[in-house]
């Protein structure tokens, strides 16, 4: 019997394994596929204020902070550069648009200032000179996102967290003082559940009963082969679709929330056409040299939103001991700050900063998700 | 920018331009895309330069490739050549880029004929400059009718080797040895399925005793295990298979392949169902007797679809074009059954010949029986043997992983040159039952020019979808 089983093995159920096992809880990590190997593995790593939602800067800044010394608490790299970042403008519209939104973060604690084209431009030679001005935040950066598996899987190991890849759970049930956790061929038992299933969790919270819609994004990115420097910060445009940033080694990852076709319920998703020209033109608007190089690859990966577009992380009504992380906008960014506020939840100790009860999303909000956080057992 | 058709037909090589010339026959409205600036594909490549088109040496090869390039100039097909394809999408949309930009072109029916890429068996100093492949050299001596090189040497297995030796031998040059895996009991039974094609047999025998009488060196039974130089080839190192002996022979110059495997990212792209097949270059697309995928309305043919070579391709091509007709009611089953009888019985006999080539071809099973843990594996990324056995210890079971552990396959190659060595290090140290070991397709399946894709626009014609939530 495992004091915790975690459900879902991408970025916010590692990060919740690794701190309940520093904790001291015996916790096994249960992953359909491989550790990180959808949305955690597969987005462009941007650690930026200027696209995360405004209720969520304060989680964003601590856990900004966090991945920049991710080598001292995850104890591996996962590529991380801190740096500049530039959301711009190109039209009177999108001057208002930005300014709006510079405010509202900045009120939310983001260090997000207007400058002027000429400041811009001395923060980002590579720039398209046609800008009129931009929103530039000194809390910026990236991870290599594909480096995610690795890192956490070295970090569960040195934990002690018992990892349990390509094992599919098919469904929950309590059972005596805990639950059943049921998988193709038998099931294991846990004293508590974490389920973090990303865009699975809409069926994964069906074996409870609870209907939850989660809307399912299909985002799509395009990387460079190595080119030389072409730029140094982060850039981004004021509707927020557009992320940009050239890694060390010299390739140009590219996306922003372009729209692929696919389906979750068959785990297909692919680039479309007209999104991977539409990104592409989008990203040598910003940045002129891009013209000159060329694309390998582009791919895609499924982002989870709720219907309001705000993260559901906390108890799961009516089912003591089960919890829930996602949906979280912006969810890389924010993942390790919000897995140790709700790890603290787990432990029995009072979350450092607020958790996203999913009560506000159900049709009929049950009288038991009132005890929050829970009574110390 | 987008146009449509009844039928596209993607690789105007053999299999592609005789699967256009059937549909077109009868009566469908083709196009036909090709990355090169002319129709032949690899084996019945047009040549390029003035003195390549001058040539008048005895070439099946080129005549059979000026014949297809005549027929597709008097047909009624739309051809796109200079214009790669870089995505397919089920309906079938193709999406292609030029320098007129990019555009997707559209039609309920799609033949796949994109052909082969050539295997190297990696050893050490293989990244060496001046280590080419075989296919290289075919393509240059078929273009320019020259070839890169003084001391040369020519190594690896298949027919493509002796081709190539033989080649390099009527430009004049002369090379200081040629190194065969195959011993001369695989090239006599190899010689058993030729004899069904008599032109072929005739021609490979013509190859073997002009090298004879040019007095080459030739090492049967043998393989090249190092090249040895920093910035520049000096010399290689060849063992013998069977005894282990080794003999050091300088060059400048060294060019080597391993046999071919299909160029088949479309094929996967589209979901058509594959089987691992050793023989026809690794894996390769079921298809029923007219050259029909699993995915509807989607063909398969010639050497993209399982290595046969470039004459049992055109038949399959024929057969892929006249059942795509049949399909799309151009043809009734009637004409359809008059018009393939002819092609499928020769298609019988060139499979055989077929056969016997992929058999010289084949893959060997142990991948780095000459690769030191510095040898680079990834030749875009520079992933050693060492780097890949650390992401297998660090737990990474399958390509993928692999990929993201030590960005193995994220160059410009996206693995096409060490996907299937990577794979075989991978299954080594993982025994057990296989599922797909492959990088998971992506598009654009070859790099495209940023300029080329974006083409002319205007700032507000970018249709930027709307603002993510505040």
């Amino acid at each position: 019997m495992y004091d915790l089983a975690v459900v879902g093995g991408g970025i916010h159920g590692a990060s919740v394994a690794l701190f309940a096992a520093r904790g001291g809880m015996n916790v096994v990590l249960l992953e359909a596929g491989a550790l990180a190997r959808q949305a955690s593995g597969t987005n462009a790593g941007t650690l930026t204020m200027q696209m995360t939602r405004a209720a969520l800067i304060p989680y964003a800044l601590k856990a900004h902070e966090m991945w920049v010394n991710a080598p001292h608490w995850l104890g591996h790299d996962v590529g991380v550069v801190a740096c500049d970042g530039l959301s711009l403008a190109f039209t009177e519209a999108e001057e208002q648009l930005l300014s709006e939104r510079a405010k509202a973060r900045s009120a939310a604690g983001a260090p997000i200032n207007l400058v002027t084209k000429a400041e811009a431009t001395r923060i980002e030679p590579g720039v398209n000179p046609s800008i009129r001005m931009a929103s530039h935040c000194a809390i910026d950066g990236y991870a290599n996102a594909y480096l995610t598996g690795l890192a956490y899987r070295r970090a569960l190991r040195d934990a002690g967290v018992t990892i349990r890849e390509y094992t599919p759970v098919t469904g929950l049930a309590a059972s005596g003082k805990g639950y059943e956790i049921r998988l193709a061929q038998k099931a294991i038992a846990a004293s508590q559940v974490v389920l973090t299933g990303g865009v699975w969790l809409e069926p994964m919270l069906k074996w409870l009963d609870i209907q939850l819609p989660i809307k399912t994004l299909v985002n799509q990115l395009s990387v460079t082969e190595r080119t030389g420097p072409v730029m140094r910060t982060v850039l981004g445009i004021a509707s927020g679709l557009l992320s940009l940033k050239q890694f060390p080694h010299g390739t140009v990852v590219i996306g922003g929330g372009w729209q692929g076709e696919g389906r979750r319920e068959t785990n297909y998703h692919r680039t479309t056409h007209d999104s991977t020209v539409g990104n592409a033109r989008l990203a040598v608007h910003a940045i002129p040299a891009l013209r000159n190089t060329r694309l390998v690859r582009s791919w895609t990966g499924f982002e989870a939103e709720t219907a309001d577009a705000l993260p559901i992380v906390g108890p799961v009504p009516g089912h003591p001991g089960v919890w829930v992380s996602g949906s979280v906008h912006s969810g890389y960014t924010s993942a390790p700050y919000i897995a140790h506020c709700l790890t603290q939840a787990i432990l029995g100790h009072h979350p450092e900063m607020p958790l996203f009860p999913m009560d506000r999303l159900l049709a009929n909000s049950t009288p038991e998700a009132a005890h929050f956080p829970p009574k110390s057992q | 920018m987008t146009e449509s058709f009844d039928l596209l037909v993607i690789g105007a090589g053999p299999a592609g331009g005789e699967a256009a010339l059937s549909a077109a026959s009868a009566g469908l409205n083709v196009a036909l895309i090709d990355e090169g600036p002319a129709a032949g594909g690899q084996v019945w490549r047009a040549p390029r330069t003035a003195k390549a088109k001058r040539s008048r040496a005895q070439d099946p090869d080129r005549e059979r490739g000026d014949d297809l390039r005549a027929r597709l100039a008097a047909s009624s097909i739309k051809i796109f050549y200079a214009t790669q394809v870089w995505d397919a999408r089920p309906g079938f949309r193709v999406s292609c880029v030029s320098d007129a930009g990019a555009k997707e072109l559209n039609a309920p029916c799609l033949v796949l004929a994109t052909g082969a890429i050539e295997r190297v068996l990696p050893f050490e100093g293989w990244t060496t400059p001046g280590v080419f492949g075989l296919a290289a050299a075919t393509a240059v001596m078929k273009a320019e009718k020259a070839l890169f090189g003084q001391d040369i040497v020519i190594a690896g297995q298949g027919p493509l080797l002796i081709a190539v030796a033989a080649k390099a031998c009527e430009l004049g040059l002369r090379p200081r040895a040629i190194i065969d895996r195959a011993s001369r009991s695989d090239w006599l039974r190899a010689a058993v399925g030729f004899a069904g094609v008599p032109s072929m047999l005739i021609t490979g025998a013509r190859w073997m005793s002009q090298l004879a009488l040019a007095g080459i060196p030739y090492h049967r039974g043998s393989e090249v295990i190092r090249a040895n130089g920093d910035n520049a080839l000096q010399s290689i190192v060849m063992s013998n298979l069977d005894s282990g002996a080794t003999e050091e022979i300088e060059a400048d110059t060294l060019y080597v392949g391993n046999g071919l495997t299909p160029a088949d990212e479309l094929h996967r792209l589209l979901g058509a169902a594959q089987t691992a097949d050793g023989l026809r270059g690794g894996y390769r697309t079921i298809r029923d007797d007219r050259c029909r995928s699993s995915v509807p309305n989607l063909y398969v043919a010639g050497d993209g679809a399982g290595v046969y070579g470039a004459l049992p391709s055109a038949i399959q091509g024929q057969i892929a074009g006249l059942s795509a007709a049949r399909d799309h009611g151009a043809l009734t089953e009637a004409q359809f059954s008059a018009r393939v009888k002819e092609p499928r019985r020769k298609l019988r006999r060139l499979e055989k010949f077929g056969d016997a080539s992929c058999r010289l071809m084949q893959f060997p099973q142990d991948v780095t029986t000459h690769v030191s843990a510095e040898t680079i594996i990834c030749r875009c990324e520079d992933v050693t043997h060492a780097d890949i056995h650390a992401a297998i210890d660090d737990g990474a079971q399958d390509l993928n992983q692999l990929k993201h552990f030590t960005r193995l396959g994220m160059g410009p190659c996206q693995g096409r040159m060490c996907g299937l060595t990577a794979a075989a290090i991978l299954n080594h140290r993982n025994p057990g039952p296989k599922t797909d070991t492959r990088l998971t397709p992506r598009a654009p399946v070859r790099p495209i020019e940023m300029n080329q894709l974006i083409g002319d626009f205007d700032y507000d014609d970018i249709p930027v979808p709307k603002p993510a939530p505040l």
